[in-house]
This record gives C-alpha cells, structure tokens and sequence, in this order.
C-alpha cells in the first residue's frame, strides 16, 4: 500500500510538472522547438530549429564505451557461435553419428534412420562426427537415458517425431531439437530445427507426386475449407458467383458441408487450427489446395528458410477491392506460395529419403555460413537438396533460376567428346563441331587402351585431350577444364552437321534447364510384365534424349557426379545404357519437364551407332527398372513435340533459311 | 511472451495506422527533465512517421502508439524517469501496441542488448538485440544510425577487386580482438589492414574521420572503399554504427559478434550482404573469406551498397523499414516479397517473376475452351463451329457475339456439336471482349479463334492443344511474326515476312492460359486497353506483350502455318495486307514499347512440329499425319 501510495505521490507531481509546451526552462538553449510553421499540414510539427538539434550519437561517444569480450553463453538460449563445435565439420566434412535406438522404434523412426545410415552423412566413428543424433520418440515410460558422450548436448541432435514426447527425460542443454510442431515458446531460431509432423504411412522416398495438377483453381472450388476436429472438414460454401468480377461479395450462401472422412475437399484455401493435433493437416492440405492458412501458434518454418511471407496466410472471406474474382483470384499470388510449400513437403528430392536429407542439409548449410544456400535456392523449384551448395552458392551459374536473375546463359558451349574402348578419333565430327560459331573448346575424354594419336586437326578453338582408362559413367565427371555452362556431349561415333549444332545449341539457350538431343528414347509401363521398360523404336513421343548428343548444362556433371547414390551409379558402369537413362532421370526429376527434342539429319540412322541398338537387350530394360526403383518414383515427362528451324521444310528458296544444312533430305 | 493482438483491421488497404503523441517536457520533482530534448534523429524519425501512409492523428483510429520520448540513447536517459514518464502516455495501458525506437541499449559495465527502460507490452525497435533478448517475431532489430550518412558525401564505388582484402576500421576494440586482427595482418601482410585511433592529429581534426596504421593516416570513412572485407566487432555493445558505414562503401561486412542479430533480420537475407564469422573462429577469417569465389565476392559487395541505400541510409529508410515489417506481421497475407525486400533494382528490372512457374503439365482430359468472338458473319461463323468441334480435346464453345444491333441466331439454327455451346451478348463492340476472363471459361486452357478461321485442320489445332500443355504459361499460336528494329528510322518495325525467326503469334488462332485473360482485362499497363479498343487493331500485339512481360518466355509457333488464308475472305492477321496495315502494326509496336517501357518480346528461332513431321515415316502410324499447309 505505501509504495501504492508513494507512487500516486509521485505522478501527481509529475502530472503537476507537465507543461505542454517548451521553452519555459532556459536550461533548453538552442534545441527549443519553436512551434509548428503556419499552414504546416497536421502531424509531427516542422520545427523551424530543426537543424540546431543535436545528434542522438555524440562525436566520440561510440569510442569511449568500454569494450569487452562476452563469449560464454548464458541462459537457456543457444545460437549457432556459442552452442555448436563447428572444427569438426569443417575439417573432417559433415559426419553423422546414429546412437543405436535402445528400444523398439517406431516405423518412420526407423526408416528415417535406415535412411541417414545408408547416406553419405553417415560414420561409425562418434569421435569422427561433427553430429550426434539422438532420437527421442519411444513410448511413454521407455525414454532412453543421458547418452554416453552426450557433454551437454553439444553437437547433438535430438530427433523428436511428435511433439512433446519424452520432454522431461532430462535436460537438453545444447542440443539442437528437431522437433514436430514446436511452439514458439520452446523453438531457439537459427538453432532448432522444425519439422512437419509426419503421417506413419509418410514415404521416405519417391512417393506420389503431388495432386496439384493445375496452375489455377477450378472455378467450381470452395474458397475455404476449415479443418474440424476428429479429421474432417467443413466447407465454408463460398462459391465463384459469390465474388463477381466487380470485386463485391455477397455474403457466404449455400448449406455449409461436413466431411466426415479426412478426404480434403476441393477448396482454394484450408484453414488449420494451430493446435499440434491439427498439424498433420497441414501436410495434407499442401497436397492438392492451393494454399494454407494457418492460425497463429503454428511454427511453419524449416529452420528459418521459408519466410514469413512466402508462406501464404489467409483471411475468410473477400477483402473487396482486392482482386477476389473467381478467374484471377488464383493465379495473383497462390501459385507462387504454394509452390514453396509443395517444396517444403519434400517434393523437391528424387532418391533419397526426404526428411533425413532435408534436415540434414539445413544444419550443413548453417556449418557451412558463407558459403551456404541463399533463401532463393530454398524457396524455388527444384529446391535446395537438388541445388547443390558444393557446386556454387550463387543462383546465376545454376541452369534453373536465369529469369528471377534477369539473366541468359552465355554464348558459347564446349564440346565433350567420349571416346571409349573401340573408339577411332572422330576426326570430321570434331570439324563439324568446332565450325559452329557458338563453340568456345573441345575437350576429348580419350578413354581407351590406344594412345591418343599423337596430333590432331587443326581447329579454330583450342582442343585438350584428357587421358585415362575411365569408367562409363566418369563421362559425367564435373571436369574442371570445362570454361562454359553449355556442354554438348558427344560420343566418337556421333555424326553431326555443324547447322545440326547451331541450331541445338540457340534451343538450348531458350531452355537451359533441360537437355536438347537429337535421338530419342521412350520410356513405358510393361503391363505384362508388371515393370517399367524403354524403347528406341520411333513413336510419337519420347521422354528421354541420348546423351551421345545433347546440349545440357554443366551443373549436371556435378549433380550426376554428387548426389546419385552409389548404387545407382555402380549401375550405370554395369550396364553402359545405363548413362543415358540416369542422367534423364536426373534431369527429369530436377526439372519435371521432358528433355527437347532437335532434328536431326538421316545420316544418324545411316550410322546406326551401337550405342542406338533398335532393340535393347534385356540388361538395358531392367536398368530402367532398377533405375525407377532407386529413385523411389518414375520422373520422366513425355514430350509429342519436335523443335524445328523456323521455315523448316518449308517450301521457299533455301537462301532465305538460316539452317541450311537440316534441309537436306 | 508477446504475440499479436489488438490491431484491426484496416481494410481495405491492409496498412496500419500509427499515432505519433504530441511533444511534452517531463521533468522530476526537483524540476531537472528527465531527458534531453529530442534529438536530431528522433525528430527526423517522427516526421518520417508523420509525412508517410501510415500516420493518422486520429488516437482512436490508430493500431500503433509512438511516444514522443526520445531513447534513441539510453545514455541519455534516466532509466525509472523516463519509465514513469512513459506510463503517463494516455494509451499506455502497459505498453501494449506502443513502439519505441532505440539504437544504443544498456549501460557500463553490462551493456545490456535490449534498451533498461521498463518498457512492459510495448514493441522495442531496437538495435544491437542478441538472441536472450529479441523477442523473436515481435520486437523489431535495426541498425544503428550513422550520423556520418549525411555528413560525409561518398560517391558510389562499383563492386570488383580492392586495394585490401580484408580491413579492419573500428577505434574501440578489446585488447585480445585487436592482437588476433593484428596476428591475421602479420600473417598475411599487405591485404589485411587493422586501423587504430590516431593519436598525433592536430587539434582542428575530427579524429572521428581519421584513422591510423602505425604513423599511416587514412580518411574515413573513404578509406572503406579500399577494402573488399570489411570486420564489424561487437564493441561494448553488439549493434555498431560502423556496419552502416561498411555497407555504404560496398565493403562486405564481416561480422564478427556472437548472438547478434542483423538489423531487419526477418526480412532481409544477410546470406548475400555478408559473412558471419563466429568469435571463436576470427583466427581462420582469412581462410573462410579466400573460399569465396570472385564473383560471390562482386555480387555481395553490390548487395551491401544495395541494403545500405535502401534501408541503411537515412532515419527515415529505417523508420518506413521498420513499420513494413510490423505491417507485415500484421496482415502477412498482404506483405511484401522476400524478392521486393532483397533484390537490388537492377535484378528486380530484369528479372521476371512467372506467376505461373510450376513446372506442371495439364492434365489433358481438361481439354480447352474455344472463344470464337464474331460480328456478323454467321455462316463463317457455324463453319468454325463445326471445324472446331472436331477436335478431340475441346470441352466447351463460347461465342462471343459482339453485335449490339443484332441479336444472335435461334438456338435451332446453330450446328449441333458434342460440347456445351454458349453466347455471350456484349454491351459494346470491343476488340477487348475477346480476351475478357468470362466464368464460362471452366478449363486453363482458352484457344481464341476469330470467326473467319475455318483453315486449321483437327490435326492442327489438336496438336497446338497439346504443345501448350507443354508451355502452359507461353502464347502458342499458328502463323509467326516479328519485330525488328529499324536502325535508319531508330524506331521498331513490324515484319511479316518469310523470316528466321519468330517474336509473337496471332491470335486469330493461340492457346494461352485462362489466367491472362484476368491480366488483360484488369492489369494491361497504361492506356493500352482502352488505346487497342479506339483503335480496333493490334488487340494480338498487346497480348503478346503482356505475356512476354509476365513470363520473360517467348512465344511458340507451332506448324508451318504462315497466314490465315480462306477461300471467302481476302484477309491476312484478319484485316488487310496493304501498307497502312503494316505501318499501323509497326506503331502499335512503338506505342506498347514506350507504355512497358522496355521491349519484353523474346525473339527465338524454333517452332514447333509434331515429333516425326516430314520424317521418312509412315504417314499412317504418325500421330498428326495432317498437319502441313502453309
């Protein structure tokens, strides 16, 4: 009560003391405002004096504060400098070390495990790890106790696959959690890792494709869909007519719906409480709608690399004025945020289990600082586990992001020419090749038991033979030799034009994400046989281009070379088809699109390089089985399209067509 | 725990309102005020607050409170005084929704990294926060002010390889970081600099623009400009104003202070602006900043000058800076881009954003909508109707009947077709009501076909469905034009002639994406709309345009197809050949140039054909054995 009563004092003085304008005291010299200049619009005054104030950070203020080291962390709180030993990482690379699991373990426990152990993460060594991963998941009562090198926590990672499991086993100091749904109150940003909270029949790898088949809502689509509890949903009944193109809305008609099933309805956005019992909605409605609204509470966010903004929240109901029309209202701005989300759930990585590598790669790329991914590898297609920071960490020297950059492809490629155990120097093909304009060097990979002869012809770009016994699949060795983003790569038998590669090379540089090839493969789904199988007989379509002649950019190598699981590349030096169908599945999988398809002249059939046999044996079929099965899913994309010269074929003089040499019949 | 509560909304234009309270003198009981008059800065703050979208003077429309107590400094301030003074503010109410900027936090011998002021529920836009005191999505970090901003007149220096590689600028450092700093300059000579206070200067020179190597002077802040890594060290405090003056001089800060969290962290991506180099780790800064390739190194340095000039430069970049972020947090649905926060001008002016940049393919049992617009010419009209409808993967026809004096034929009259058939009757006849978003229009793909176009065989028009399901976000169209450049007349020239290559597509005949009728309809830039209308031509150049400028992606021609050619009519691109027609074209050009003030058209080189088209193949087992004619 006194000090109640001595605080009533003391504002009753101060209130006393309150004098609305200035320049009563004369203590205030020059810094008295003088009051508002006449017809001044209203808001904060123009003091007339303005200039004569003084600046809140006096001339050698800053100097004079004594400085000091603070270095031991304090508190609960963890950041990234104080609470992680990042020598390890740094000098022995990123090794992670898998505490066995005491207890039996759930399935996706397991499996995630599985996963980290068979990936190029993982050591043996605990001495040898920079990452010590603990999970926390058993059931009730069956927590695994204090591990044994467990010193504070530090560099450890505690997997926690549902929320709040084993919480109080002890004190998790150091240890970065990934968690499921963490809350806000518990989740150190920068720090600790938040996951989705994932459905026991979660695929670790491949699984289906996304249901989202549409860039815009179909104009029959609910606007809203609002998660209930015990797993259905309710549809708020809103639709198109109800926002006309003139942006005013009526107010929500029509009975409103339950569905007791989980099924999602067709809705533009669902919204999801943000109680941990409704995360694994979240999941769900990232599959086919085209956005989420979550209700705050919720953290969404991977470790920080979704931003706030990209991930779309969304009121009930039309803002009026704001573009609600049922053609547009989808395709503004929800494509783009969905498309974030469909990254974030796991779409963008092929073969290997999705939610180890995600993790994993999220606290590589915090080791790695400087030299880690920036947001927008993360945050557009094909995402941050398909761009590799060891590559490069800028988005210009990727093939995938040259538009957000406002940016081209260069002018020039190198030629890659492979001349394996029964190759001849190909001679004229080097002529042919090194007459394009756009060529900038060829390189022959001379991978034979012969010497490579001692000259060879004369070109106009340098030409650089590399020697070694190599196996198949070195033909996609990111060689450091290789100065340009546009490879065409080349076999000894390969027969081209030099028209045959200017006119490939100007298509590739419209789409440098894909391949442009000249001869075609398709891919099939062998209903006898119950597997997928390939062919090279002619069809009207094709998903795959041969690599013994193709444009693709140099970024492939290395993706090729670094991320396919060894197995899949043991593969390839099995079956020597095999190249080809990997680096399609490769490509495919990053871009989701078909490769292109050039034409080419009659003399590749003329030729009839064993490499192109008119029925593949049967190991070349199983490869693309076993290819599919690695990957987890089937990513080629059909394509019915050929791109051709302008005026090809077309029947007009030659001399006003550019590509001369295709005409020839 | 803090969250978001209390602001209303404000609709319709999603903006909070901030209330900015009138100037008082609080004194104490002995009569001394409790802090100094508002300084420069704050005063430049509030009327930043006050000249912007955000400010209202209504107090009872406002969402957010801004006291007129300067704590810009806790220095300068009596810490419980000024904490009573803020709790006399009329909506105090414990703070709640009130926001007070502070740059220099904590006092000897702490430094406490958050300002000492009880501040309750309210808001701190502070810089210098670590992570024990950020109040992670609800308090704001901002950088401190350098005064040498305004006072020092530095003229841009553009990114690449500088005198020194790594320099070292700030007077106050501890004694242990300054014997590392100078172990890294011993080691590695000439490219590491460490700067110290000068200690001999005259009397009439600033020592805040100076510093020394050893009996070396140096102009700051100039002497930046000759490093490309610049360290910024926690001082006492862990925000420091040298930050600002690093990033000014396109110098890439290396910061080097545990905890901190970067000014607008939530929002601006410091991965492209800068290095953080743990403390524990400054003995291997040099080998961490060598592994930095050249051009990461350029593009960093560029990022810096960008942030800095942006958001760095005055009080009132921070000020506006900081209310968007909290604007942001508040109607997120409504927020700005990562992009339009951390793209300099020059990639947002060159870079394009595809709305439609999901690499999906349609499914192709949606099939097409066919838009065929007419005046009056019936019988061409049921020609085109009942071509068309021979196409596989048609799902609906719209007519758009564009008559006002005449009404459409009977329903009995019109030819009976497989899909639904509906007409549309327009209020006026408009060239634009061909590409009006109608909710007929059910499928994503839209093929806008003229009445007159009864040449395109099933095979063709089926094929070109199924090319743009390939390139759902492109214009695919039949005959090809260009533009060029007439160097004589210094002016864009339309061409029509048998050329190499192609830059737009007629849409007598194109598939495109539903979602670029919306485009045309409500953002066409300019007059253009309204110009195309008056003018009753070039509708098909706008179009490209718009698609060209969204996407960045050039058009794709599909089939050899050269013109719209027609027994009955003598038109070519639907109106005619003669030279007006060309001059005509070649304005509209010039005109929808200048109103996107660039030229987005992409020119490339290829078309289209089915896979074997002219291929020594069997014409029956081809696919689309009809395609061909010119």
């Amino acid at each position: 009560m006194q000090s109640c009563r001595r605080k009533s004092l003391w504002l009753a003085l101060l209130a006393s003391w309150l004098l609305g304008l200035l320049g009563i005291l004369p203590l205030l010299r020059l810094a008295v405002p003088t009051g508002p200049r006449a017809g001044a619009p209203q808001g904060w005054p123009r003091w007339l004096d303005a200039e004569l104030l003084q600046s809140f950070l006096q001339p050698g203020e800053l100097p004079e504060d004594a400085p000091q080291l603070r270095r031991a962390p304090r508190g609960g709180s963890c950041d990234w400098g104080a609470c992680f030993d990042t020598s390890k990482c740094r000098s022995g690379g990123f090794k992670v070390f898998v505490y066995p699991a005491a207890e039996p373990t759930s399935e996706m426990q397991h499996k995630i495990l599985a996963s980290i152990e068979g990936s190029r993460y993982h050591t043996v060594s605990p001495t040898e790890a920079c990452l010590h991963l603990l999970t926390l998941d058993a059931p009730a009562g069956a927590c695994s106790l204090v591990p044994p090198k467990w010193n504070g926590g530090k560099n450890h990672l505690v997997l926690r696959l549902h929320p709040a499991s084993c919480s109080g086993t002890f004190q998790l100091g150091w240890a970065m959690v990934a968690e499921a749904s963490p809350t806000v109150d518990t989740f150190r940003p920068g720090f600790d890792v938040a996951l989705p909270l994932l459905p026991e029949a979660h695929p670790v790898r491949g699984g289906a494709p996304g249901q989202l088949r549409q860039h815009s809502p179909h104009p029959g689509a609910a606007l809203l869909a609002l998660a209930e509890e015990r797993g259905g949903w309710r549809v708020a009944a809103t639709d198109s007519s109800a926002c006309p193109w003139d942006g005013h809305c009526e107010q929500d008609h029509g009975p409103e719906q339950t569905h007791p099933g989980a099924a999602l309805p067709n809705a533009t956005f669902c919204l999801i409480p943000g109680r941990r019992a409704d995360a694994l909605r979240f999941l769900q409605a990232l599959q086919p709608s085209l956005g989420a609204a979550l209700l705050r509470g919720y953290r969404l966010d991977q470790g920080g690399h979704c931003s706030r903004q990209e991930a779309p929240t969304a009121g009930a109901g039309c803002p009026p004025g704001d573009a609600p029309h049922a053609g547009p209202r989808p395709a503004s701005a929800d494509p783009v945020s969905v498309g974030h989300l469909l990254l974030l759930s796991g779409e963008g990585h092929p073969y290997r289990p999705r939610e180890p590598a995600f993790l994993l790669q999220i606290i590589q790329d915090r080791i790695l600082g400087a030299s880690a991914h920036p947001s927008l590898l993360w945050n557009s297609p094909p995402g941050a586990l398909l761009a590799l920071p060891t590559f490069s960490t800028s988005p210009l020297d990727f093939p995938f992001y040259y538009l957000q950059q406002g940016s081209r492809p260069a002018g020039r490629f190198s030629a890659l020419i492979w001349v394996g155990a029964t190759g001849q120097p190909p001679l004229k093909l080097i002529q042919a090749v090194a007459g394009s304009q756009h060529c900038a060097q060829i390189l022959v990979l001379w991978s034979n038991d012969k010497p490579p002869p001692p000259s060879w012809p004369e070109t106009a770009v340098p030409l650089l033979v590399i020697e070694g016994h190599r196996k198949v699949s070195a033909r996609f060795f990111p060689h450091s030799a290789i100065s340009t983003d546009a490879i065409l790569s080349l076999d000894a038998h390969s027969s081209l034009s030099t028209s045959e590669v200017d006119f490939a090379f100007v298509v590739w540089q419209s789409f440098p994400e894909r391949m442009v090839g000249f001869l075609t493969w398709s891919h099939f789904w062998d209903e006898a046989q119950g597997r997928w199988g390939y062919t090279a007989e002619r069809v009207n379509e094709f998903s795959m281009v041969l690599t013994s002649a193709a444009f693709y950019h140099r970024y492939y190598h290395t993706l090729f070379t670094h991320s396919l699981p060894k197995a899949l590349r043991r593969l390839a030096e099995a079956a020597p088809h095999c190249v080809d169908v990997l680096m399609n599945f490769l490509v495919a999988a990053a871009t989701k699109l078909p490769p292109i398809k050039v034409p080419s002249g009659r003399r590749h059939e003329d030729a009839s390089p064993p490499r192109v046999p008119g029925d593949l044996g049967p190991a070349a079929r199983d490869c693309i089985d076993r290819v599919a099965a690695g990957f987890g899913h089937m990513p080629l994309v059909s394509s019915r399209l050929r791109l051709d010269p302008v005026l090809f074929k077309d029947p007009v003089s030659v001399l006003r067509k550019k590509y001369r040499g295709l005409e020839k019949p | 725990m803090c969250l978001w509560s209390g602001c209303q909304p404000t609709v319709p234009k999603n903006k909070i309102k901030v209330f900015i309270y009138s100037l008082k003198k609080y004194v104490d009981d002995s009569g001394v005020p409790v802090s100094n008059t508002i300084s420069r800065e704050y005063n430049e703050l509030l009327t930043a607050i006050s000249d912007s979208d955000y400010y209202t003077d209504d107090i009872t429309r406002a969402c957010l409170f801004v006291p007129s107590i300067d704590v810009l400094n806790q220095n300068t301030l009596r810490i419980k005084e000024t904490a009573q003074a803020l709790a006399q503010l009329s909506r105090w109410d414990r703070g709640t929704n009130h926001l007070l900027f502070n740059m220099l936090p904590g006092g000897p011998p702490d430094y406490n990294t958050a300002l000492d002021v009880p501040r309750d529920r309210a808001l701190l836009a502070g810089g210098g926060f670590s992570t024990w005191t950020y109040r992670q999505g609800y308090d704001v970090s901002i950088p401190v002010y350098s005064p040498l901003s305004a006072e020092v007149d530095l003229p841009e220096k553009g990114p690449g390889p500088r005198r020194y590689f790594l320099l070292s600028s700030q007077m106050a450092l501890h004694p242990e970081y300054r014997e590392e700093l100078g172990a890294l300059q011993a080691k590695h000579g000439e490219s590491v600099l460490v700067l110290d206070k000068c200690t001999n200067l005259s009397e009439d020179v600033l020592s805040v623009r100076k510093r020394c190597h050893e009996h070396q002077v140096f102009d700051y802040p100039q002497v930046l400009q000759e490093a490309t890594f610049c360290v910024v060290l926690r001082g006492a405090r862990l925000g420091q104003a040298v930050l600002s003056d690093v990033l000014r001089a396109g110098c890439v800060p290396v910061v080097i202070a545990d905890s901190y969290i970067l000014p607008f962290s939530e929002v601006l991506d410091w991965k492209r602006a800068s290095v953080v180099v743990p403390e524990e780790k400054m003995a291997d800064v040099y080998s961490i900043l060598q592994s930095i390739p050249q051009r990461q190194i350029e593009e960093m340095q560029r990022q810096a000058r960008w942030f800095w000039e942006a958001y760095f430069q005055s009080i009132k970049a921070i000020a506006l800076a900081t209310l968007q972020i909290i604007n942001d947090r508040i109607y997120p649905y409504a927020a700005i881009s990562y992009e339009e926060w951390n793209d300099p001008p020059t990639v947002k002016w060159g870079s394009v954003s595809n709305p439609l940049f999901l690499p999906l393919i349609p499914p192709q049992s949606q099939g097409f909508t066919a838009i065929v617009l007419t005046y009056d010419r019936v019988e061409s009209l049921f020609r085109v109707i009942t071509e068309v409808s021979k196409v596989p993967s048609l799902s609906k026809l719209l007519v758009v009947w564009n008559n006002q004096n005449k009404s459409p034929p009977e329903e009995s009259l019109w030819p009976k077709i497989r899909v639904p058939l509906k007409v549309v009757r327009t209020a006026e006849n408009k060239l634009s009501n061909r590409f009006f978003p109608y909710d007929e229009i059910e499928t994503e793909a839209v093929l806008a076909i003229d009445d007159d176009i009864i040449m395109l065989t099933s095979d063709e028009l089926q094929f070109g469905y199924e090319v743009w399901r390939e390139f759902p976000d492109r214009l695919v169209g039949y005959p090809g034009r260009l533009h060029l450049w007439d160097h004589e007349m210094s002016k864009w020239k339309y061409e029509s002639e048998w050329t190499n290559e192609v830059s737009m597509v007629l849409t007598g005949a194109a598939f495109y994406h539903k979602y670029f009728n919306y485009l045309y309809t409500y953002k066409m830039p300019g007059d253009i709309k309204n110009w195309v209308d008056a003018h009753m031509n070039c509708e098909d150049i706008a179009m490209n345009f718009l698609v060209a400028n969204v996407t960045g992606k050039a058009v794709i021609k599909v089939t050899p197809r050269k013109k719209f050619k027609c027994p009955e009519c003598t038109a070519i691109d639907g109106l005619s050949l003669d030279q007006t027609h060309m001059v005509e074209r070649s304005e509209c050009i010039n005109k929808f140039a200048s109103v996107f003030g660039t030229m987005p058209l992409k020119v490339v080189e290829h078309r289209a054909d089915p896979v074997l088209y002219k291929d020594d193949f069997p014409e029956k087992l081809k696919s689309f054995p009809n395609i061909g004619s010119l």
